[in-house]
């Protein structure tokens, strides 16, 4: 049986504890309100996980997720997400992650899988079209997230097709909060620490092997939005030599206007680099927080950048990597020299956490950290973040080598950064302090370190400097799911071009002046309110946000959920959509305890104190007066950011 | 909606043996059953019958075709995107990523198993590009005139 809807109409629900494994069948109305998705599993966790479920108990339930477009023959719908009560942040936790796994869920014919409870011994979950059990997992527990992954791929089944795997590695196992899960050999679902919560499961790996057709309302309609979006794609004009970024970014800097982004130029960064392309424009325009966010462009400048410049990752990439549906293709499987011999192109994010956000210069010790943590499944911005905590508690005494297991932790010192992650991943000796991300590495240190940590709502926030674009600290301060780069900020507004499909949102004009983004606290709520909901749309649909910088004409996301599905919605319809989705996050924390006025981001992201030198010298934001508006966008109390009760209780409608 | 197997059958078992979904169910000698919940309509039994004994979802009877000329995917890698919608489609699992060339980094799509070929063309299908087409192999066709 085919549907002729783009999703499958049935969720799978696991319990680990008892063992029995069910489906459910949803009614049409449940996607017709919450899409499918990060919505489906927002609806489903707040109605099942109870008020004070302990993170790492058997009440909390992991939901793994693909979106609603996902094999729908639409382009850049192949991400998947996981989302669950997370014990990092102890709120609304998600991670995000691409590879070839997404549409398999959908192969076996579910929306969600959905689990709970907690195994006795190991276990890894098979699910093809005849099948459905729990299996032992003792062979695999204790391997690392690639060898599992080959174990699995080629014990689970006999004959056939391979089937698709995502699995937690050693640092998982080991419920360190700032793990994730794996898929393709290293693709992460690393934020919110939700590894630790399949590891609290003792659930290794989720093994799928699905035949089944996924439908659509109308798929040459699909194809035909694919098509043109495609064009935009493969438009490739030559484009400069990797260190000449780094030019591109300084004139960023230097130039008082801001001609509005046309996510264009990022496209073709992105096709030809990959994320690794802003390893240099990133922090020369001030948009990468250097040194543990106490340093800036100044210290992180065009020579010591080199090292990571583009053209380093370009060189040694064998094969692009696509995630399913990418016709882009911004990521790559490259050589290296080293215990390993291959790892994923390392991303933007992992090279600066490692690299400029601790000093470091050393490119081989990165790809080498890169497929570390890949392998233990640890995430790489908060390991960056923990080892440079790490690094300034030693400039300021508060630890000395005796702490730290005789290593000489002096920023940049590639060799103890090395040793530190390796002990890191392994739990061992100080490493053990820091494998819990840094709101614990903190606690654990005291003697004042907490003065160090900059954090969101205890989770790291991402190599985006908050200084440099008021929304991403807006972001990271009101999300759910604080401390995120994902969900919006100026540039990414810039980008999205919504206004030009959606009404009643602010336009921003073709040239603007810098200090323009810094006034104005109600109108970058707005842009903020809108970001959220698009991106929370994003995530329903299983779509790439490197694809809605496209923009909202080239990237006909609208258009598709309405041909995949046969509605006839309004992009602004399914903004409001958006908007309740995004209250049941918000409920979610608010049900289990989280103050939303807590999770605003550390002073010294905020630029207080101000910045001495470098771009984002003299650059403070108003995040209380912007938070304030931006709950308000949404009708939630403007004081505290909660929800009110009427609202929760009409969301509770449980399923 | 799925293909059905009509009192035609002889019980071969040539059908449920090809069957990539595991969807036909029966005895040696006795006539197979298709589970509607399992069938994804390749059309893979009504190609294979013998006996033609299949009817596909309109209710039309299905011819069966010499396994030499079934038609298998043509890659065309000017307008291939190498996203890989093609090789997560295939119920045989016979697409793989294929080597990237010097100049060109992508692994486009290519047929690394032509014998599990079951000729469904759901690759054709789900491409958004229409990189894909169905083609006999010209071999068998020259063979046979």
């Amino acid at each position: 049986m085919i549907k002729n809807k783009g999703y499958m109409g049935k969720i799978l629900v696991v319990d680990l504890t008892s063992g029995e494994i069910r489906e459910e069948t949803l009614p049409d109305a449940v996607y017709e309100k919450h899409l499918g998705g990060l919505g489906l599993a927002a609806h489903i966790l707040y109605a099942r996980i109870p008020a004070g479920a302990d993170p790492l108990g058997p009440d909390n339930m992991l939901a793994f997720v693909p979106g609603l477009l996902t094999g729908t023959g639409s382009l850049f719908t192949g991400r998947w997400m996981v989302a669950g009560k997370s014990p990092l942040t102890g709120g609304w936790g998600d991670a995000n992650c691409g590879g070839t796994f997404a549409p398999e869920i959908k192969r076996c014919g579910y929306d969600g899988i959905f689990i709970k409870g907690i195994s006795e011994k190991p276990v890894y979950l098979y699910v093809d079209d005849h099948t459905r059990e729990l299996r032992d997992a003792s062979t695999v527990w204790g391997l690392d997230t690639v060898e599992a992954e080959e174990y699995l791929e080629t014990h689970a089944k006999e004959k056939g097709k391979k089937p698709k795997v995502v699995c937690i590695g050693p640092a998982g196992e080991k419920l360190s909060l700032i793990s994730g899960i794996s898929t393709d050999k290293g693709r992460m679902a690393a934020r919110s620490g939700l590894g630790a919560v399949m590891g609290s499961k003792r659930l290794k790996a989720v093994v799928l092997s699905g035949q089944k057709r996924i439908g659509a309302h109308d798929r040459n309609e699909m194809k035909r939005l694919s098509r043109m979006c495609n064009k935009w794609v493969q438009f490739q004009p030559p484009f400069v030599t990797g260190p000449m970024t780094a030019f591109v970014g300084a004139l960023l800097r230097v130039m008082p206007t801001v001609l509005t982004q046309d996510g264009m130029l990022y496209k073709i960064l992105l096709k030809k680099w990959g994320t690794v392309s802003m390893n240099q424009m990133s922090p020369e325009m001030g948009d990468s927080p250097i040194k543990n966010w106490k340093g800036s462009s100044r210290d992180w400048g065009f020579r010591k950048s080199y090292s990571t410049n583009p053209d380093v990752f370009k060189n040694c990439e064998i094969v692009k990597f696509h995630c399913y549906s990418c016709p882009l293709g911004c990521g790559g499987i490259c050589t290296m020299d080293d215990k390993y011999t291959h790892t994923h192109k390392p991303e933007y994010e992992t090279v600066l956490s490692l690299g400029g956000f601790c000093m470091n210069q050393d490119v081989k010790g990165i790809f080498y950290l890169n497929e570390l943590l890949n392998r233990a499944g640890m995430d790489t911005i908060s390991a960056g973040h923990a080892v440079a905590f790490a690094l300034e508690c030693y400039e300021e005494g508060i630890i000395t080598r005796k702490d730290t297991d005789g290593l000489d932790l002096t920023w940049g010192n590639a060799e103890a950064i090395v040793a530190l992650v390796e002990k890191m991943v392994k739990r061992e000796g100080f490493g053990h302090v820091l494998a819990d991300g840094v709101k614990q590495a903190a606690l654990r240190i005291g003697k004042g370190a907490e003065a160090f940590a900059v954090l969101a709502g205890g989770q790291e926030p991402a190599m985006h400097d908050s200084r440099n674009d008021p929304g991403f600290a807006l972001h990271y301060s009101v999300e759910p799911t604080p401390g995120r780069h994902t969900l919006g900020s100026h540039l990414y507004y810039e980008m999205y071009q919504l206004w030009k499909v959606v009404k009643g949102i602010p336009k921003i004009p073709p040239m603007y002046l810098k200090g323009s983004k810094y006034k104005n606290p109600e109108k970058q709520a707005a842009i903020g309110a809108a970001n959220s909901r698009f991106m929370t749309l994003v995530n329903c649909t299983g779509a790439c946000l490197f694809a809605s910088f496209l923009g909202a004409k080239r990237f006909p996301l609208f258009d598709w959920m309405n041909a995949a599905n046969g509605w006839q919605l309004t992009p602004n319809d399914y903004m409001d959509l958006a908007g309740d989705i995004h209250t049941i996050k918000q409920s979610f924390n608010v049900k289990h305890g989280i103050e939303p006025k807590d999770c605003k981001i550390s002073d010294r992201a905020l630029g207080r104190p101000l910045q001495t030198e470098g771009a984002n010298k003299g650059r403070s934001i108003d995040i209380e007066a912007m938070m304030t508006h931006y709950w308000e966008q949404f009708g939630w109390d403007g004081r505290t950011g909660k929800p009110s009760p009427e609202t929760m209780k009409r969301l509770d409608g449980g399923v | 909606m799925a293909y059905f197997i009509t009192e035609t059958c002889n019980g071969c078992t040539s059908c449920a043996r090809l069957c990539p979904a595991g969807a036909i169910q029966g005895e040696k000698k006795n006539r197979h059953v298709i589970d509607l919940g399992l069938c994804i309509e390749c059309g893979a039994c009504g190609r294979i019958c013998p006996q033609s004994a299949l009817q596909d979802p309109t209710g039309r009877a299905v011819q069966s075709v010499k396994k030499q000329f079934w038609a298998k995917p043509v890659f065309n890698h000017k307008t291939c995107m190498a996203c890989g919608i093609c090789i997560n489609a295939c119920p045989a699992g016979c697409l793989k990523p294929g080597e990237p060339s010097r100049k060109d980094k992508n692994a486009y799509p290519e047929l690394a198993d032509p014998g599990a070929c079951l000729s469904c063309g759901f690759c054709a299908d789900e491409c958004p590009v229409e990189a894909v087409t169905l083609e006999a192999p010209p071999e068998a066709m020259a063979k046979a005139g």
